[in-house]
């Protein structure tokens, strides 16, 4: 005879058995067979479809091997790997998608995107990249050169996001979601270079209409920082006037004109000299204050472009149509925006307040 | 063994409880699909307006808290009514409360199925809730509403969760513009339709007022209570619009949780896990409550008022909700315009109980207590 209290406990030692018999989980995962994934990358195969590869297992000691398959679909790719691997991929780790130029040209990755977006097992923290080269052989290279390859390149992204560290842009794929949607904003993603030995920072594509229209580089991809990610840079290289600015930090004000024809830019910029190699004397005042105005014209002549360009594009990844929304009047459509924003005359002006690391003589 | 007493009542709850019980009922599924429905962020205002007419709504509910007929249970609501009445009004109640607890139930399964269990069988866990739910329930309705203080402290915190949202990087605060309605289209309507629904919870308090005290004093909580409601929808609503813009939201299915599995620590990272778990005392709760309150319905149409509880009546009222939700699930749930359906049934459903039963109740009130 089974006391009374103990009936609960039999009752719950009755359940997990039933349970366990008719097994309401059906995937089970033992922590020996899957091998979960820290990227995807997506490349152009033949007629149209998809040439996915990706690195198994990481973090494991154990020899990585290199898997990559021509598909229809991605959620295929992901499927077939499994069938020649011996382990379970698993996608819950899945912390990068690389989209390689070319497709991102042609557009349609926000479909590719909606597929990882939309599965629950995937975060949506995963970093969205545009590889220029082959990433594949990159990857393949770098298999004997150095382990866990992949990982490393995931922390190298999460550094630069965490606390905007102003060099790079980085975007994740709710943010190029968001982006995507909002009928007054266009997405950014990161452009990296690779070939056998390298894989690099290039700077930020522009989309527009899910396609990728334009990449700013160098001193436009610092201004881009500057004007909208991070508003922060560690270094800023002029190299035309052989100077480095360091820690530079920018204030934006964008104004709009009431009937939408100007945009006035501010920029107000704070920083510190960290090199000189001209042949100004900067250590007194009237040089300094001449090479200043010098780096503002240049700056603002730069800037000027960058944005002639967008415009030229209809690309609006400064978000500079979201500056028309007021609270009490409707909102401007996409196509008027743009519009608007291909004809707008823009003003920039740039305020530079540095600092000399040494002491800058006084006139008396 | 011990007969089974659902409906003594030996001490009645104060104040604070009315409180938690007003917040608590008004934050069931509804909350967490809501942002889907409201999509522009002017809809803000709604949650605001409508929250203030459901404190008006409330008042006049305490008319009837604070009335001789309600610490009288059952026989004061005869007393107003006459007994067929009653037995009619009880009818109604017990189809709308089955439709209630599926409905919620249902919406619980499935984000619990969407996002923790998507290959088990949805039967199971339509089962497993409410097996915890009858568990709750058989303590009694004394118990079950004292439940409502474990299920504030597991759900209420979770507020605190969203707060980031409020800053940049994603948050973007031109996202809110325009502030003001520009165009107001049928979505509208039925958005401010869906928000006076999802305020509708305090209704089933009607029923349990013999268990909560009726001092003069009540209105002060109901009203802090139904506060603390609007500040809760407003403060998620105004999140979402800032993580996702109001052209992405629409697409979206349950964008409160979505927004839970964006947040990531580094030592724990499907936070959204957590959420959807604390989140079920909420849902435990609510439909345990339900539950009492199907079986009391049961109990008055079959003139079994004056009989014991009994131990077979709990289980096949709960029997009976089990087979009515599975067989929506089965043919209404799955396909979406069945599915739609159902949630419009709901929300009209809950906005006109909302909009009737304080009124009905306060009339008759007023015109006795005249005679």
């Amino acid at each position: 005879m089974i006391p009374y209290k103990h009936y609960g406990l039999l009752a719950i030692v009755s359940l997990m058995w039933i349970v366990g018999c008719s097994s309401p989980y059906v995937e089970n995962n033992m922590i020996e067979e899957i091998a979960p994934v820290v990227f995807w990358s997506i490349d152009k195969g033949t007629e149209g479809k998809f040439k996915i590869s990706t690195l198994v297992p990481p973090l494991i000691k154990e020899k990585k091997r290199f898997l990559s398959k021509e598909v229809d679909l991605l959620k295929q790719g992901g499927k077939e790997f499994n069938l020649i691997y011996y382990r379970e991929l698993k996608q819950g780790q899945l912390r990068m998608l690389l989209i390689n130029e070319e497709l991102a040209k042609e557009g349609g990755i926000e479909k590719l995107i909606n597929t990882i977006l939309v599965d629950p097992d995937i975060s949506m923290r995963v970093y969205l990249l545009i590889v220029r080269g082959d990433f594949d052989e990159y990857i393949k290279n770098q298999l004997t050169k150095q382990e866990n390859q992949d990982y490393f390149l995931y922390r190298m992204l999460k550094h630069y996001e965490e606390h905007n560290q102003g060099e790079m842009s980085i975007v994740n794929i709710h943010q190029f979601m968001k982006m995507l949607y909002s009928p007054l904003k266009d997405p950014i993603v990161p452009v990296f270079h690779a070939d056998k030995n390298n894989f690099n920072y290039v700077g930020t594509a522009f989309f527009r209409n899910d396609k990728e229209v334009m990449v700013t580089q160098d001193v436009s991809d610092e201004i881009f920082q500057l004007l909208d990610n991070d508003h922060f840079l560690k270094v800023l290289a002029i190299p035309k006037l052989s100077i480095s600015l360091g820690r530079v930090r920018s204030n934006i004000r964008m104004k709009l004109s009431s009937d939408y024809s100007s945009l006035s830019l501010h920029v107000g910029l704070k920083g510190r000299i960290e090199e000189y190699q001209g042949e100004k004397n900067i250590q007194s005042e009237e040089p300094l204050e001449h090479l200043i105005h010098e780096i503002e014209v240049y700056l603002e002549e730069q800037t000027s472009e960058l944005l002639k360009s967008m415009q030229r594009l209809k690309v609006d990844p400064l978000e500079v149509g979201t500056h028309s929304l007021k609270p009490f009047s409707k909102e401007l459509t996409e196509e008027q925006w743009l519009k608007y924003w291909g004809n707008m005359k823009i003003n920039v002006d740039f305020d530079i307040k540095i600092q000399p690391l040494i002491n800058v003589e006084r006139l008396s | 063994m011990k007969t089974l007493s659902l409906f003594n009542q030996t001490f009645t709850l104060g104040g604070i409880h009315f409180l938690l019980l007003v917040n608590r009922t008004q934050m069931h599924y509804f909350i967490l699909i809501m942002p889907v429905y409201l999509v522009h962020s002017y809809m803000v205002w709604g949650i605001v307006a409508l929250g203030l007419l459901s404190q008006l709504n409330l008042m006049m509910l305490c008319k009837w808290f604070t009335s001789s007929y309600a610490k009288r249970g059952y026989q004061g609501i005869v007393q107003l009514f006459g007994k067929r009445t009653v037995q009619v009004f009880a009818i109604f109640g017990f189809l709308i409360i089955l439709l209630k607890i599926s409905i919620i139930t249902l919406g619980y399964v499935e984000m619990l199925h969407n996002f923790i269990y998507p290959s088990m069988n949805k039967k199971w866990l339509i089962f497993f809730i409410l097996s915890i739910s009858l568990f709750v329930a058989s303590h009694g309705m004394e118990k079950t509403l004292r439940f409502v203080v474990i299920a504030f402290f597991c759900g209420a915190w979770i507020l605190i969760m969203f707060i980031p949202f409020f800053f940049p990087p994603i948050a973007n605060y031109r996202d809110l513009y325009p502030l003001i309605p520009t165009e107001w289209s049928g979505q509208s309507w039925q958005g401010l339709l869906f928000i006076w629904s999802a305020f509708s919870g305090p209704v089933y308090l009607v029923f349990m007022v013999p268990w909560l005290s009726s001092n003069q004093k009540i209105s002060k909580y109901l009203v802090i209570g139904n506060m603390l409601t609007i500040i809760e929808y407003s403060l998620l609503f105004i999140a979402t619009v800032l993580f996702y813009g109001s052209n992405f939201l629409n697409k979206i299915n349950f964008p409160v949780v979505y927004m839970g599995r964006y947040i990531q620590t580094s030592g724990l990272e499907r936070i959204d896990y957590i959420l959807i778990s604390f989140h079920m005392f909420n849902y435990v709760f609510d439909i345990s409550i339900l539950l009492l309150c199907f079986y009391g319905a049961g109990r008055v149409f079959m003139k079994k008022m004056n009989a014991r509880t009994t131990r077979i009546g709990l289980l096949s009222s709960w029997f009976v909700i089990l087979i009515s939700i599975i067989i929506m699930d089965q043919w209404l749930w799955q396909t979406v315009p069945g599915q739609k359906m159902l949630l419009n049934i709901q929300i009209w459903l809950g906005a006109i109980i909302y909009l009737l039963v304080p009124t009905i109740l306060f009339t008759v009130v007023k015109r006795k207590e005249s005679m």
